[in-house]
């Protein structure tokens, strides 16, 4: 039984407005008990655009909402490796190792209900295929494949299909998808290609914001597929 | 100045390069993998070793290159810019009026061919890719394949249009009939230009690798051998080099060694030799602790292997003698002023650069803080993306508590899926962002069809024979180095000094190594002692001796026509190896 606060990040609340309460239906019937946190956004967006200044402003109300709290589940692996990785370098010393104190709490959604005690228990079922997409930020800045994988090796009839060139980027990159539309479809066109020839309909990742990216060239390039976040996919596979 | 999205654009849609480049880097990334993991296990973190402590001495490191240097003979000039380096080739050249140039990145950087031929010199690229992109005027589009960009049929028109008389494209015939044109002019050559691999501080020796034997022919020139480096590229020891060539050629080619490792000791008699070492702007870069590490780098070009904006753009959209990961990071750092700023912004940053990168520079971060800069000095982001970032960034911290700023978020996403969305028929653009709060239905788990996918195969675990004899002469043999009971007729007959099991390495020395001779035999039959045969490369140190040495790993070769292996260039295809006394 233990207290967490939860993270809804901003596009998630955007783009799945529903992906907060299946995060939450899940650490329940883990048996904890569940904080949303009033934050909005870990700053990703201006500091990958090189805006730092901005991207400070912006973590700075993150880190307050989530002083308080002990362990932050945060349902996406990029926004957490942002909070831990790079926003305390966002402060001088002393103020960045009081914000770093903070973001070491932070922990990505995969990665906590992976050690959760209850996960065994959790008697989870759902059949059927899914791909996985595991995020590159999740994969190289989070090293939470292992977790991923142990997750969803609880789920009992789902079959999991990893696509060829797993390790690849599908492209998204945050605004590299804006500013370098013709190269971000070249990488997705990839990756849809790899994830279509797995044979599912359903692909699931740590990591909503690639899928968002994924799904909004599936139906163009002619690929059946449809994105689901880890959380979606654990509280159906909870019924 | 176009910029990195409009040559993309251009590269994607006229030359579609991923079709090249994917399954080629795909393979070469897993092909690499493979090597790496024959080990030694501590290889990469070596190398990254001997090349942080470099950059932490790299100027007490040269004193001492300096001194050694001149203990041999050859000379040390220090090129602050390119324009004086180029001054100095220009004055040790001398009265040298045809020049044999191997392959060197730097020398790229300092456009040195081009000044050279302005200034009357006649240049030969002796590499069978540069000789390619030197017909082509685009330049390198890779650091160690630099034609890659470039299929079979286009390669053969352009030699067809140098007036070759060519009625094929195998690639064997094209890089053989390059072979002779290097070779002829080779031999009536004035002097040669190589770069190399990493200077030894310590014993004033260069090792620089190759798989054709141009630089073979370039390094032991009878009058005249310029080697043109960058300031980095110094180690302290020969264990030092040894730590990074046992990562290089895997993390480059997929090659355990390369073909020939030259370690140059004292130039052969009658042949002058200098070296010169060009800083322009790596001093700048050594001060900035943000920075400092890339100079580790050995160019193995893993990172641009590994990169999928590389993959899909192709090297010739970076504009930069330097492309891929390492290009975004160091064009910028070493042009300041010039039009690389939205390099660093020409990556998804999916960290793939920094997970092969055996000497371990954080190229992500790196990219991260360059676009920092690059905002900061106003390089990047016009007034109206600077507008929008300040009111994202008030937008997002109003006290208004999450439902508002999920409302706010909503309101941005949909701002950005409209820039999504094709703006005008004309784009291509296929993506549309999709619709928040979908409905998902579970029917589509059990609606999956087979699975198609063709995923890499990965080779089963080898079982390797317990005599290191025996392991060298698997991989010896993997190379086409075959082992009778006597030297063939006429073979030119050496003794090894020592050899390497898990490369099938022989380790020649002598002072120096005739590689002319070697070169000019038909065939090469080497004695060797199996209790002189060492597990990895690193192993070799006790063995280089003090002067010249050669390490050969299988005869030469080319890969440089879509990564096809034509085996014999410059030099004998038949290597013999007797192991003496023999090994029951």
């Amino acid at each position: 039984m233990a207290s967490v606060a939860l993270f809804d990040p901003c596009y998630l609340q955007a783009l799945r407005p529903g992906d907060a309460g299946d995060a939450r239906r899940v650490l329940e019937a883990l048996g904890d008990t569940v904080t949303l946190i009033d934050g909005r956004c870990c700053g990703q967006p201006a500091f990958n655009s090189g805006f730092r200044r901005e991207a400070r402003t912006v973590g700075r109300q993150l880190l307050k909402a989530a002083r308080t709290h002990s362990t932050i589940v945060t349902t996406s692996g990029s926004c957490t490796a942002m909070v831990r990785h790079y926003l305390p370098g966002l402060w001088s010393p002393p103020r960045d190792a009081a914000a770093a104190s903070i973001a070491s709490r932070f922990v990505d959604f995969a990665s906590y209900v992976a050690r959760h005690p209850g996960l065994g228990r959790l008697g989870l079922r759902l059949p059927g295929v899914v791909a996985l997409h595991e995020s590159c930020h999740s994969r190289r800045e989070l090293h939470a494949s292992a977790a991923i994988t142990a997750i969803l090796s609880h789920i009992d009839g789902l079959e999991v299909r990893e696509p060829a060139f797993a390790e690849e980027c599908c492209g998204f990159g945050g605004t590299f998808a804006v500013k370098q539309p013709e190269t971000s479809v070249e990488i997705m066109r990839a990756k849809l290609e790899a994830l279509g020839a797995t044979g599912a309909r359903v692909v699931v990742s740590p990591d909503y914001s690639c899928l968002a990216h994924l799904q909004s060239g599936a139906e163009g390039l002619g690929v059946q597929l449809e994105a689901w976040t880890l959380p979606e996919l654990l509280a159906k596979a909870l019924a | 100045m176009t910029s990195f999205r409009d040559r993309a654009r251009r590269e994607i849609a006229r030359e579609h390069r991923s079709a090249v480049l994917q399954p080629i880097m795909r393979k070469l990334v897993v092909d690499s993998r493979a090597i790496l993991a024959r080990g030694p296990a501590d290889a990469r973190d070596r190398a990254a070793a001997a090349r942080a402590d470099a950059v932490d001495r790299l100027e007490e490191l040269h004193r001492r290159l300096r001194e050694q240097l001149a203990l041999r003979g050859v000379g040390y000039h220090r090129a602050a810019t390119a324009a004086e380096a180029v001054d100095i080739i220009r004055r040790l050249l001398g009265d040298a009026r045809r020049v044999a140039k191997s392959k060197s990145m730097v020398a790229e950087e300092i456009a040195l061919t081009p000044n050279l031929r302005a200034a009357g010199v006649d240049v030969l690229e002796t590499d069978i890719g540069e000789y390619i992109v030197d017909l082509e005027g685009r330049g390198p589009s890779h650091i160690t394949a630099p034609a890659i960009h470039l299929n079979r049929a286009r390669i053969r028109d352009l030699l067809a249009r140098a007036g070759a008389p060519l009625d094929t494209d195998d690639p064997v015939v094209l890089s053989q009939y390059i072979r002779d044109v290097v070779a002829r002019y080779v031999q009536d050559s004035d002097a040669a230009i190589t770069g190399t691999n990493t200077a030894i501080a310590s014993s004033g020796r260069l090792a620089i690798v190759e798989n054709e034997g141009n630089v073979a022919l370039g390094v032991s020139h009878p009058r005249k051998h310029i080697i043109v480096t960058g300031l980095e590229k110094v180690v302290a020891d020969e264990a030092g080099a040894l730590a990074v060539l046992q990562v290089l050629a895997p993390s480059a080619t997929a090659q355990p060694l390369t073909a020939f490792t030259h370690i140059l000791g004292s130039p052969p008699p009658g042949q002058e030799r200098h070296v010169v070492v060009v800083d322009n702007g790596r001093s700048r870069i050594l001060a900035d602790p943000r920075y400092r590490d890339v100079l580790r780098c050995i160019r193995c070009g893993a990172c641009m292997n590994a990169c999928p904006v590389y993959r899909a753009a192709g090297g010739l959209a970076y504009a930069s003698p330097y492309m891929g990961p390492i290009g975004a990071v160091i064009s910028p750092l070493l042009w300041p002023h010039g039009d690389h700023a939205d390099l660093p912004f020409a990556s998804t940053l999916c960290c793939a650069c920094t997970e092969v990168c055996p000497v371990g520079i954080p190229l992500h971060r790196m990219l991260l803080d360059l676009r920092a800069d690059a905002v900061e000095r106003g390089a990047v982001g016009g007034r109206a993306e600077r507008a929008a970032w300040r009111a994202w960034a008030a937008a997002f911290s109003l006290p208004t508590g999450a439902r508002a700023a999920a409302a706010l978020a909503r309101l941005g996403l949909r701002g950005g899926g409209r820039l999504l969305r094709p703006l005008s028929a004309r784009r291509a653009d296929p993506r549309v962002l999709p619709e928040p709060a979908e409905p998902h239905d579970p029917a589509l788990l059990a609606a999956a069809g087979p699975d198609r996918s063709e995923r890499p195969r990965t080779a089963p675990a080898e079982v390797l024979p317990p005599a290191p004899a025996d392991r060298f002469r698997l991989r010896a043999g993997e190379l086409g180095v075959t082992f009778p009971s006597a030297a063939p007729a006429s073979a030119l007959e050496l003794t090894a000094a020592a050899a390497v099991a898990s490369t099938g390495s022989v380790l020649l020395t002598g002072s120096p190594v005739d590689r002319r001779a070697l070169l000019a035999a038909t065939a090469v039959a080497l004695r060797l002692d199996p209790a002189t045969i060492v597990e990895h490369p690193a192993g070799l140190e006790p063995y280089l001796g003090r002067d010249d040495a050669l390490i050969l790993t299988g005869p030469s070769r080319t890969a440089d026509i879509e990564k096809v292996i034509v085996r014999g260039i410059h030099g004998s295809q038949e290597y013999a190896v007797l192991l003496e006394p023999p090994v029951a």
